[in-house]
């Protein structure tokens, strides 16, 4: 039997850094093909609108191949979760951004022209932009069945009596922006045919659901879509939901030809998800010694005009809304609700970044009204193997929290200036 | 005037889907006629160093050196589907079935090579078949060539435990295993411009083994340069469902300039169901950033800031609030 590792632990050097940092490395943006064709994507401009499309003066400019409706697509509908993202608007927008019309001609510039010389109709529909206006009965409507599109709940031991409890309580409502993964590469990618299989080159971070959804919009056999993934410039999540492939798929389908579109900067920032932000309220109560004793939390998380992720998202944020801190009784309320804003899904840490923003300044105000330092009451509550969390789980083994807790107390100390 | 203090942040991180999803990765791992491995997997190589780390759990299993193993990743028609890169999953979830591939590859391997040696006690060391009771020994490459000149192949199969949470109570076991940090920053802020720097950073991370330190460091210091961004500097701003921030001379995010030295530790706890050891860390790594850096000005100059992100607006206009 092997004694010590060879290859884990060692700081091998990654194999595709020497192709990224020499410029060598292949992004979706650097391939072209013979024949190629380029496709721009018309989008709406009014947040929640029934549009209707004049495509006169657009279909008539020379070296305009094809403009795609969702007439042409033969299932309208993709999504992560729910599929409630329409490939083409089929006449209502949800959202500024909402893909409408994609057009494809012999050169960018006169798909870009063509994609100008659309005429959009918009009847605008009232919008609600304000998740906890969107909550309210009399709330226009984003979708037909209500805005509030998921609840969580967590129930742990009795909160109101154990509030009573408390020496200290401390209440607050923390807010957190809607932001971008801003990953460095913008979206693009190219689609072409091989015999009956249509190929989608794309920067993607899941290209077997890419290519399900797109084998799905086609109503096509997925085995007669292949995704290739070449270098991908981050993801953060922003690269979950489908943006362009279909598109693709669907334009060089339909024109037997390559056809390839890039997103400038400007369009990337519509075009895909962005972080949930979250309206958080947090009551949290300890006893003198500092012991949390309960917790209660309402989270209103805006997912914009679609779902996306906002299930999970908002399902994360309610399961780690205690903090690694063991608290007897929890109470946590989370919601996921539509508005006409640019759609909310998966980015880096899934909702369960937004509530630290939260439990630990709760967690400080604790110390300070104790008089305690901010280190031992987290000490003091830490999570630890063996411990039970709020959703009752046992948390069976590897959960080191003193152990960071020590070694950060000993490395910020070491040179520390000014404190002792 | 300029105000420094000191601020702590910890965090918890589940990993993987959650909640009784499936969380399934695929692996097939191949001895190619030249006697290197090919892992194909359907896992993205999104910056996070999967096509590195997988390649090294490959490399450890099979014990052949890491220089003969080949990450195939980028096509679905030759990959088997490994889950999204996502979720902090693919070292954890894609790694664990990267890894019984190898495994069962390997036995392949030592099954062929009983055969061509006639003997019983056979073993991989660094990619060079030994016979333990013998000096005889085999190359991968022969082993290839004595298979038919075919591949051999072995598929592995990974699937992370998760429950679904009762619908009234939340109760249930949703994720495994959960990652962990601690950070403490360092900030100064001037409270005549109401700019807030970094000065310094600690991070404590669990990676329950790192399969590649400076692949873990190179994670932290990107996650707090996005925690960083997401405490002080960035928001899409929105006005009627319309984003005034869309480019980046409008929509800030850190620059090298804006980080602070950060010192990083890894603190290793082996959990026993990753491979090797080793737990997802590519989320966790961001989010312990901003709650320090919120709790940092605090102490600096006293004033909670429970809205983020802390601009340089948002803070005077708190400060001054304060002495009313």
């Amino acid at each position: 039997m092997k004694k010590n590792l060879e290859v884990v632990g060692k700081s091998v050097i990654r194999v595709d850094g020497f192709s990224k940092v020499t410029g060598k490395a292949t992004y979706s943006q650097d391939l072209t093909m013979d024949n190629m064709l380029w496709g721009k994507t018309l989008r709406s401009t009014k947040p929640h609108a029934n549009i209707k499309l004049n495509l006169t003066k657009a279909e008539v400019i020379p070296g305009v191949v094809r403009i795609l409706t969702y007439k042409d697509v033969p299932h309208n509908h993709h999504g992560v979760v729910f599929k409630d993202h329409e490939v083409l608007s089929s006449g209502r927008v949800r959202s500024i951004g909402t893909p409408i019309a994609f057009v494809v001609a012999e050169t960018e510039k006169i798909a870009v022209e063509a994609m100008k010389a659309i005429e959009v109709e918009y009847q605008e529909l009232e919008a609600v932009f304000d998740p906890v206006e969107a909550m309210k009965e009399d709330a226009p409507k984003v979708h037909e069945n209500g805005n509030l599109l998921y609840h969580y709940k967590l129930r742990l031991g009795d909160v109101d009596a154990a509030f009573k409890e408390c020496a200290v309580i401390v209440e607050n409502q923390y807010k957190t922006s809607m932001v971008d993964h801003a990953f460095l590469q913008p979206e693009a990618g190219i689609a072409y045919l091989e015999e009956d299989m249509v190929v989608v080159c794309a920067a993607t971070q899941y290209p077997h659901f890419d290519q399900l959804e797109i084998a799905e919009a086609l109503e096509v056999p997925t085995e007669k879509v292949k995704v290739l993934n070449p270098a991908v410039g981050g993801a953060f999540g922003g690269r979950e939901d489908i943006t362009m492939q279909i598109h693709l798929a669907l334009a060089s389908k339909l024109t037997g030809r390559p056809v390839k579109t890039v997103y400038s900067r400007e369009e990337s920032f519509v075009a895909h998800s962005k972080r949930h932000p979250m309206i958080m309220s947090y009551k949290t109560g300890a006893d003198k010694n500092g012991k949390l004793i309960a917790m209660e939390a309402k989270i209103v998380g805006d997912t914009g005009a679609y779902a996306s992720w906002a299930i999970n998202v908002l399902r994360k944020a309610g399961v780690h809304a205690t903090g690694p801190y063991e608290i007897p009784n929890v109470k946590v309320d989370s919601y996921a609700v539509y508005t006409n804003n640019p759609f909310a899904g998966a980015m880096r840490g899934f909702g369960a970044t937004q509530t630290p923003i939260g439990h630990e300044q709760q967690m400080d105000m604790l110390a300070e009204k104790l008089n305690m330092n901010p280190l031992e009451i987290r000490f003091l509550n830490a999570l630890k193997k063996g411990s039970k969390t709020a959703t009752g789980q046992i948390l069976e083994e590897s959960f080191p929290l003193k152990e960071c807790l020590e070694v950060l107390e000993k490395a910020f100390k070491k040179d520390a200036k000014g404190v002792e | 005037m300029k105000k420094r203090g000191f601020g702590y942040g910890c965090i918890f991180y589940g990993t993987g889907y959650g909640n009784g999803f499936p969380d399934i990765s695929r692996s097939i791992a191949e001895l190619d006629t030249k006697g290197h491995i090919n892992i194909y997997v359907g896992a993205t190589e999104v910056g996070q160093g999967a096509k590195t780390i997988l390649g090294q759990i490959a490399a450890e299993a099979l014990d052949v050196p890491v220089e003969i193993v080949t990450l195939i990743h980028e096509d679905t028609s030759i990959t088997p589907d490994a889950g999204t890169a996502a979720a902090s999953r693919q070292t954890y979830n894609t790694g664990n079935a990267v890894k019984i591939s190898a495994e069962e590859l390997k036995k392949e391997i030592i099954v062929v090579a009983k055969g061509l040696l006639n003997e019983d006690h056979l073993e991989i060391s660094n990619g060079v078949i030994r016979s333990n009771t013998s000096d005889k020994t085999l190359t991968l490459k022969d082993i290839a060539e004595a298979s038919g000149g075919g591949f051999l192949r072995k598929d592995g199969i990974f699937q992370a435990n998760t429950t679904e949470m009762d619908p009234e109570t939340g109760q249930g076991n949703p994720y495994w295993p959960y990652t962990i940090n601690a950070y403490a920053v360092e900030v100064e802020v001037d409270t005549t411009t109401g700019i807030v720097d970094i000065i310094r950073a600690a991070c404590s991370q669990d990676v329950g083994r790192a399969i590649n330190p400076s692949l873990v460091e190179g994670q932290i210091d990107g996650g707090f340069a996005m925690g960083l961004g997401y405490a002080i500097f960035e928001d899409i701003n929105l006005d009627k469902g319309r984003i005034k921030h869309n480019r980046f001379t409008n929509y800030l995010i850190p620059t090298a300039l804006d980080m602070p030295e950060i010192e990083k530790i890894i603190v290793e706890d082996p959990e026993s169901t990753g491979p090797f050891g080793a737990k997802g860390i590519g989320e966790p790594v961001m989010i312990a950033a901003a709650p320090a850096i919120l709790n940092a000005i605090y102490d600096a100059v006293g004033v909670r800031l429970t809205e983020i992100p802390v601009t340089p607006e948002k803070l005077l206009k708190a400060l001054k609030k304060r002495e009313g």
